[in-house]
C-alpha cells in the first residue's frame, strides 16, 4: 500500500503576555514555525518540511496547536520548535514558546491524547485554584463534561466512560 | 581535496573556511554551520585545500559546496577532486599511476 504518511505534532503555546492569547492565528503561527525551520535547518530543511506543512487545528483559548508534516521530516520540525520565540501578528510581537505535547500519526490519536491531557489539566487546576468561586466553576465544568459523556453515544467518548 | 577556480580574488585560509561555513549555513542552517569542518591544508597559489569532516556530514558538506555560486561578487565553483577516509590516499591518485 503506498500512501503519504504524515506526523501530527501537538503543541501548546505558552506566553507570559495575556494579549498573546487573543492574536494566535494559524497563518501567523505557520509563518513563525517556518521561519524558525529556515533559521535552524536552512533552505534544505525549509523545503523538506514545507512539503505537507499546515496548521491543522488551533485553539486560541487554550493555546493548543496541531501541526502536520511529512513522516520523513518530522524530526527536523520537532528540533526547530524550541527556536520559536516570537509570535508576530498585526505588527505586534509577543514573546512565547511552544511546548510539544504529543506526536501522533493521525489526527484521531492526537485528539484522544488531547482529551486525556485536558482532563488531567482540569484536575490540576482544581487542586491549584485558591478562589472559592473559581473552584465552583471548575467543579461544575468537570461534572458537566462527565455528564455529556454518559448522555452522548459518540465513539470517542465511550472509552472515557470506562476510565471515569 | 577541493579546487576552487576563481577570477581575481584570492581568499586566504580564514576566508576560505568562512566561505565553507557560510555555504553550510545557507543550505543547512545553524545545524549545518555547526558541523565541525577542518581545513587541514590550504594552498593560496592553486586555491586548493584538504577538508576534513565527520563521515555523517559528508553529504551535507558536499551539497553545500556544490551550491556555492559567488565569492565577493565573482563567479566561482568548488570542484571536488578526491574524497577518501584516509589522508594518505589523498597524496596520490591511483588512476594516474604510471607503472
Amino acid at each position: 500500500m503506498v500512501r503519504f504518511k504524515n506526523r501530527y505534532v501537538l503543541c501548546e503555546v505558552v506566553s507570559d503576555d495575556p494579549r498573546c492569547r487573543q492574536c494566535i492565528e494559524d497563518r501567523a503561527l505557520g509563518l513563525a514555525v517556518r521561519d524558525a525551520i529556515a533559521r535552524v535547518h536552512g533552505d534544505y530543511g525549509l523545503a523538506c518540511c514545507s512539503i505537507s506543512f499546515t496548521v491543522k487545528y488551533l485553539n486560541a483559548y487554550t493555546g493548543t496547536v496541531l501541526l502536520r508534516c511529512r513522516k520523513d521530516s518530522y524530526r527536523l520540525l520537532c528540533s526547530a520548535l524550541p527556536f520559536v520565540r516570537h509570535l508576530e501578528s498585526r505588527a505586534q510581537r509577543y514573546p512565547c514558546f511552544l511546548n510539544t505535547l504529543h506526536v501522533g500519526g493521525t489526527v484521531r490519536t492526537c485528539q484522544k491524547f488531547l482529551i486525556q491531557y485536558n482532563r488531567t489539566q482540569l484536575l490540576r487546576l482544581l487542586q491549584n485554584c485558591t478562589n472559592e468561586e473559581e473552584r465552583q466553576c471548575i467543579q461544575k465544568s468537570l461534572l458537566s463534561c462527565s455528564l455529556t459523556e454518559e448522555q452522548s453515544q459518540s465513539g470517542d467518548e465511550e472509552e472515557d466512560d470506562g476510565t471515569e | 581535496r577541493r579546487e576552487l577556480p576563481d577570477g581575481g580574488a584570492r581568499p586566504n585560509a580564514a576566508q576560505f573556511k568562512q566561505l565553507v561555513v557560510t555555504a553550510l549555513r545557507d543550505l543547512h542552517g545553524e545545524v549545518g554551520a555547526a558541523l565541525p569542518v577542518d581545513v587541514l591544508t590550504y594552498e593560496e597559489k592553486t586555491l586548493s585545500a584538504i577538508l576534513r569532516v565527520i563521515s555523517s556530514g559528508l553529504v551535507k558538506l558536499w551539497s553545500a559546496l556544490t551550491l556555492v555560486g559567488f565569492y565577493q561578487n565573482r563567479r566561482c565553483a568548488f570542484r571536488v577532486l578526491q574524497t577518501s577516509p584516509f589522508l594518505l590516499a589523498l597524496s596520490g591518485n591511483s588512476r594516474e599511476l604510471v607503472l
